[in-house]
């Protein structure tokens, strides 16, 4: 008992330092590129660079959830173009509100979560190998969507609403990108859900040991699947927001974006075999780069 | 149990085998042209590629590792390879030159991985970066345009009036590859080493050797795989082999590959990439449109593993209730020699 106190205390001093670590490279990195060009240093251009790279870190969130229990999920970015594609699709060719598009467009993500969790944890298939599948299946049917539209696949569909643009265009107190508003709300709500929470024990324990897990009487098959549901959720928050910052949806819009991911999550302390990770790493890792 | 998954193994690219026949022959009812001869070769010639990447791939994997570097390493091989050519060098120089680039990716990532300690899968994720983001330093960010004519025409040489040149070339790899896999002694540390690590160090196998010796080749293939590209497609730019990683092992999986390794073989390999290159052209010709590739080669992934995946578990399942009846008889017997009643179940 005794020992396994000592364990998290020297766990949480490890977590500690390579986030102290990570502030301390982003602090580096702002007064490296701040004293090279002046124009850097001004809080709106350091805010509004963010914009470039918010789906990388929206989506490095919750996949560090998902790399926690052990699996890994490389199809967030086929579902960044799918999302965008369903949006356009629903929004032009449907003449749905774009409310209502956007909300299915969530409801599009968490299903393509929930079919790749159901297939890793219930039918037993590795991740890697799920997601795989999930990236070719996902971008393939923004493609074939794309071509449903009338507007042709390379120009995009655009001419959103106004209001729709405001997601990513919009400012708070004419300083603060929406965007990195949405993303500072995901990462509380992250934070929350796997450090301060019971579900967020669970997935911690699933990754350490799922077969004890098991035996404690949790349906660690479940927990393990809902992290992909949240993870398909978040890339689909993604493709929403891109879609409003890029004003125009396209079936591509996501490519690429799969490995920066990982190497967000990964560069963020995540153990590639599960079991210890934290949001703040994550964040922060995610932010360096950029 | 070993008699029942030495045959699992065995028939894994059987299976594949038999679903790209069935694959061909149903094309072929709907459209009898596609199973002209020319077609047949012609699908064959345009895998060649993802057939050589997967070969390399497929020696990480079996090994228990992961590569997915192998398509920047891909870009840069060709982009060397063919400015050399361009600029006047023999084909001799240039395909050693990328040969050797090839190699040492495969030494770095496989020196990282086993004497750093640092998961396949991240250490080979950041020498994809450094290795694409050399791509653009080393061309400037433009294309290797304007290759001499007789370059590009090797990819149009035929032997014997149909047999495409590097279509023989890669198969006589594969053939040889598989034999060394499967026949010498040292061929079969691959697969050792991804089935049980521990178990491999303790009967003397040099396993961190072997791992990155498993890297090395797939350097050299994915460097092998720059030149025919360099050939064939006749210009490079700097996004040349984009994606190609996860197609790579995608076609490894679709071969009967499996990434927990250990098992699968090369032969799985070269007709999972025909089956994934095919995809396209079997949908022409059945009056699809061929934006629908990608879809129907995720869902094809999805069948194939899913079905691998609950037949496994049924034989696993199986093996077991047999061990248990097993098990039941004997205690049954023993207690009937002591002249006792049974009273197990």
């Amino acid at each position: 008992m005794r020992m396994s106190v000592i364990n998290q205390i020297d766990w949480k001093k490890y977590l500690l330092r390579w986030e102290m670590a990570l502030i301390l490279i982003l602090i580096l990195e702002i007064i490296v590129f701040g004293s090279l060009n002046q124009r850097f240093l001004k809080v709106p251009v350091l805010l509004g660079s963010i914009n470039d790279y918010i789906s990388i870190c929206i989506i490095a969130l919750f996949g560090t959830i998902v790399m926690i229990t052990g699996g890994i999920d490389i199809s967030g970015g086929a579902i960044v173009g799918l999302t965008s594609m369903v949006l356009g699709l629903l929004w032009q060719d449907a003449g749905l509100n774009i409310w209502i598009a956007v909300v299915l467009c969530l409801i599009t993500g968490i299903l393509c979560g929930a079919l790749n969790g159901f297939l890793v944890s219930y039918v037993g298939v590795q991740a890697m190998v799920v997601t795989l599948a999930g990236l070719f299946l996902y971008s393939g049917l923004a493609v074939v969507l794309s071509t449903l539209s009338v507007s042709s696949a390379y120009e995009g569909i655009g001419g959103f609403p106004k209001e729709f643009i405001q997601i990513a265009g919009g400012r708070l107190f004419g300083v603060v990108p929406n965007p990195f508003l949405i993303f500072l709300i995901l990462v509380v709500i992250a934070y929350v859900l796997l450090h301060k929470s019971r579900y967020g024990r669970y997935v911690f324990l699933v990754g350490v040991n799922p077969n004890a897990a098991s035996f404690s009487g949790i349906n660690y098959k479940l927990v393990a699947m809902f992290t992909y549901v949240l993870s398909g959720l978040s890339a689909s928050i993604a493709g929403v927001v891109l879609t409003s910052y890029l004003g125009s949806c396209r079936a591509d819009l996501g490519n690429g974006l799969t490995m920066p991911v990982v190497t967000a999550v990964v560069l963020g302390g995540t153990a590639i075999t599960g079991g210890r990770g934290s949001i703040l790493g994550t964040a922060l890792a995610a932010i360096v780069p950029s | 149990m070993n008699k029942l998954a030495k045959a699992m193994t065995e028939t894994r690219e059987l299976f594949t085998i038999a679903f790209l026949v069935v694959l061909f022959l149903g094309t072929g009812l709907v459209n009898p042209s596609f199973l002209s001869i020319d077609n047949i070769l012609l699908c064959l010639n345009g895998s060649v590629i993802y057939i050589l990447l997967a070969i390399g791939v497929s020696f990480v994997i079996i090994a228990g590792d992961i590569d997915v570097s192998v398509g920047a390493t891909l870009g840069l091989t060709a982009a060397v390879c063919a400015s050399m050519i361009r600029d006047g060098s023999s084909l001799f120089t240039a395909s050693v030159t990328a040969l050797t680039i090839g190699a040492a990716i495969g030494l770095v990532n496989g020196l990282g991985v086993t004497k750093l300690h640092i998961p396949a899968i991240i250490m080979t994720l950041g020498v994809n970066g450094v290795v694409r983001g050399s791509i653009y330093v080393y061309t400037e960010g433009k294309w290797v345009e304007n290759l001499p004519a007789v370059f590009k025409s090797y990819g149009q040489i035929t032997l014997a009036g149909f047999v495409n040149l590097f279509l023989l070339i890669t198969v006589l790899i594969v053939a040889g590859i598989h034999l060394y896999l499967n026949r010498a002694n040292k061929g079969k540390y691959f697969a050792a080493i991804g089935d049980n690590v521990g178990g491999a160090t303790l009967i003397g196998i040099p396993v961190d050797r072997t791992r990155i010796i498993a890297f090395v080749l797939c350097g050299i293939f994915a460097a092998l795989a720059g030149i025919v590209f360099a050939s064939k497609v006749g210009f490079v730019t700097p996004t040349a082999g984009n994606g190609y990683e996860m197609k790579a092992i995608a076609a490894c999986v679709l071969g009967g590959v499996s990434l927990t390794g250990g098992v699968g073989s090369v032969v799985g390999a070269m007709f999972g990439a025909v089956i994934m290159s095919s995809i396209s052209r079997i949908l022409v010709f059945l009056q699809f449109s061929s934006n629908w590739d990608n879809t129907i080669t995720g869902i094809l992934l999805i069948i194939i593993v899913v079905a691998d995946a609950l037949i496994q578990k049924f034989f696993k399942e199986k093996a077991r209730r047999e061990r248990l009846a097993a098990r039941d008889l004997k205690i049954e017997t023993v207690f009937k020699e002591a002249g006792g009643e049974c009273k197990c179940e």
